[in-house]
């Protein structure tokens, strides 16, 4: 580990996509690793969306990427989510390979995007009902659902609504439904509060704070350094498809965080 | 549980859908109203049997009345209606029509019925020209376009169907956004498009088997449960080879309006264009006689055989001793000149005929080497032969039609050229018309080979399908 110009504790990532690279498994602490990239890069062509990524992110943590647009924090999501192959390295769920165990891999996760869609002409409680199903939550009454999504911020009266009138953060309430009925252990969000409220976006730091609470690890990619500083426990910076930096967010504040971002960018 | 989970989605989403409804609301009355359609033709079918079976026993009864009558001494009305001359019992008076019963599912499948005759006058007078001619007068358009049938709709209306609510099954997903929310569940593309489709095509198949299974209810067509199952295979493997074809259209990962545009096409050239090339290039390759030429051969044949009717006869007594039966009257009578001259017209025809029967046979054969090209046309073939309205099964008829005439000339011709008198004794000995009908064995054997074909469609198609959404991704 290399030494940062600050004196906070950020780790400076050298790219070693050698087999003696660090294991990210190994976590320390006896804890074991839920999400977990090994050298894994991915590229459209010529182009490399990410490169030799090494991650490893623990029950009851929060891990923020940070970065421009094109960086590879959406790349990294779906990568974890089998939306696209690996170019090489592997994405590790529990321990399993993404590419070869599509299914178990996906039982064990939930996925917010940047907009939670969901069928327009059904309420909100349906859509729960379908997705939950497909998560193999079929056997969840709807009474059991509505309280899911009660407790993931939506009024009891929005329930039965049509999704065709509720605000994104409504929706994005209804991803958060979703998981939390899943009982995923791991979180991917891909830019969850892009575009709400200061306080939707509250709101729903508030339950991705609830879920981490419960032992889920987080993996959320957003520019918002506000919000990843308070919600993150640690905050990776990826530029170019490479993770950059990584430091814990108890070690700083607001202002270090975006001076370090900056500095990045500017590198 | 996923298939369960997306078929009860389906429900709900349909039942939120308006358009949708109207559409399917749609194609009930549609069915509908091809069951009544096609319930009406086969009643009136009935009726006509009916009526023709009536006239058969009626001509035997007046004749064996008017027989009785002559035996206890009344007069014949004319010497030309005198009931014992051969020429008259076996000729218009005393005809036999011989009847083909409407096929059991005809009430679903229109078929060659209304452009084949499903009855024969038999006399001695029935030749080729007999077999080209249809004794219902049939409104043109009717037989320009076919009949509004539930063969109709399942050929042409239900892909349009099929593919109207199945043309974005996967594509909508991806533009309205949920179809990565779907895929970050532990289900694939391949499992969710399959539960989607399986429920467009319980619904669409549904109604159109429980129109066809009502039809046949009300038409008493279970007798023949072999048909109704060949009817139903049918339908449904038709269904699902445009449901797949969807499927694979959609999993190319291209637009909606993309696949409805690929899709619409290629509606119009398997179920349109296809069809109707093979049936022009085979009218084009093979054309048919002119019907004129049939009467102007007939009336010329007619015109030559009044003036050489008695070299016609001695030409006639040596092609055929047998008809003869050693009687040959010194003199000839009026009626075994007037026969000879019917022969020699009769011969006239089957040459111009014969000609005809070829160019069809052959455009028959051109239709069937090309029809494995369009799926509509094997499964329109096996629904119509199913139904019992099929080409073969009116040849078969025709055929027997033409062996019972040969039985009836046989019958009256030798007592016409040696001039006999008849009796009523010889009525119940008067040929009569038995249908030897096709077994449901070889309607299955002729249906054997477009079926597989049409399966084997439906198979390439989904492995097309199958592979396609092998690869779609919730990031497509």
């Amino acid at each position: 580990m290399v030494a940062s110009e600050t004196a906070y504790p950020t780790r400076e990532i050298e790219h070693m996509n050698t087999p003696e690279s660090r294991h990210p498994a190994e976590l320390g602490n006896g804890r074991t690793a839920l999400l977990e990239a090994r050298g894994l890069s991915k590229n459209y062509g010529a182009t490399r969306a990410l490169d030799s990524l090494d991650l490893a992110i623990a029950p009851g943590e929060v891990y923020c990427l940070l970065g421009p647009n094109g960086a590879g924090k959406t790349t990294t999501i779906n990568l974890f989510l089998g939306f696209v192959a690996p170019t090489s390295g592997q994405a590790l769920i529990a321990g399993l390979d993404v590419s070869t165990h599509d299914r178990e891999t996906k039982q064990r996760i939930a996925y917010i995007p940047e907009q939670v869609m969901l069928y327009r002409n059904l309420s909100g409680l349906e859509n729960l009902e379908y997705f939950a199903a497909l998560g193999g939550k079929g056997a969840l009454t709807p009474a059991r659902l509505t309280d899911i999504l009660v407790e993931a911020g939506l009024e009891r009266s929005a329930v039965d609504q049509r999704v065709s009138e509720y605000s994104k953060g409504m929706r994005q309430k209804v991803g958060i439904a979703i998981a939390i009925a899943k009982e995923a252990d791991a979180l991917l969000l891909d830019e969850p509060t892009s575009g709400l409220d200061p306080q939707a976006s509250n709101e729903f730091s508030e339950l991705i704070e609830r879920l981490k609470d419960r032992g889920v690890a987080v993996l959320m990619a957003t520019h918002d350094l506000f919000r990843a500083k308070e919600t993150g426990t640690r905050v990776g910076i990826m530029r170019y498809g490479r993770l950059v930096t990584e430091l814990g967010t108890e070690e700083i504040g607001h202002a270090d965080l975006e001076r370090i971002y900056l500095k990045h960018m500017h590198d | 549980m996923t298939a369960r989970s997306v078929l009860r989605n389906e429900w709900r989403l349909l039942m939120a859908d308006r358009a949708l409804r109207i559409v399917l609301g749609l194609f009930a009355v549609l069915l509908v109203y091809a069951l009544a359609n096609g319930v009406v033709w086969m009643r009136f079918q009935e009726r006509t049997v009916e009526a023709v079976q009536t006239g058969n026993v009626e001509r035997t009864r007046a004749l064996a009345d008017e027989l009785a009558a002559i035996e206890n001494g009344a007069e014949p009305a004319s010497r030309f209606a005198d009931p014992r001359a051969p020429n008259v019992m076996g000729g218009a008076r005393g005809s036999h029509t011989a009847v083909l019963e409407p096929g059991p599912l005809t009430a679903l499948a229109v078929g060659q019925s209304d452009l084949l005759p499903y009855y024969y006058d038999v006399n001695i007078y029935t030749n080729e020209s007999s077999f080209h001619q249809n004794g219902e007068v049939e409104n043109p358009l009717n037989l320009m376009v076919g009949r509004f049938d539930l063969t109709f709709v399942v050929i042409y209306l239900l892909p349009l169907l099929v593919l109207a609510l199945s043309f974005n099954v996967l594509s909508e997903e991806r533009e309205q956004g949920t179809l990565a929310l779907t895929l970050s569940q532990p289900v694939s593309a391949r499992r969710v498009v399959a539960a989607k489709l399986a429920f467009r095509a319980l619904l669409l198949v549904g109604m159109v088997l429980a129109a066809s299974l009502l039809g046949i209810l009300v038409t008493g067509g279970f007798g023949s449960p072999g048909r109704v199952l060949l009817w139903c295979a049918t339908v449904v493997t038709y269904a699902l080879f445009w449901f797949v074809l969807a499927a694979w259209v959609n999993s190319l990962r291209r637009s909606s309006a993309w696949n409805a545009t690929v899709l619409v096409g290629a509606w119009l050239v398997l179920v349109v264009v296809l069809p109707a090339a093979i049936n022009i290039a085979s009218g084009l390759l093979h054309p048919l006689p002119s019907r004129v030429q049939m009467v102007t051969a007939q009336r010329e044949a007619s015109n030559e055989a009044v003036n050489r009717r008695s070299e016609l006869l001695a030409r006639y007594l040596e092609d055929h001793p047998e008809m003869a039966g050693g009687v040959v009257a010194e003199e000839p009578g009026l009626g075994a000149l007037a026969w000879a001259a019917t022969d020699a017209v009769n011969r006239r025809l089957e040459e111009v005929t014969s000609e005809h029967d070829a160019r069809r046979a052959e455009q028959i054969a051109l239709v069937r080497r090309y029809r494995f090209l369009s799926p509509a046309l094997l499964a329109q073939e096996v629904l119509i032969d199913a139904a019992g309205t099929g080409d073969a099964r009116f040849a078969g008829f025709q055929s027997q039609v033409r062996a019972f005439a040969e039985q009836w000339r046989e019958f009256f011709v030798p007592a016409i050229l040696a001039s006999e008198q008849m009796d009523a004794s010889v009525l119940p000995d008067v040929p009569k018309f038995r249908l030897e009908d096709e077994e449901g064995a070889d309607v299955a054997r002729r249906a054997g080979v477009p079926l597989t074909v049409l399966g084997a469609l439906l198979v390439l198609a989904g492995v097309g399908a199958g592979v396609g959404l092998g690869r779609v991704r919730g990031a497509d």
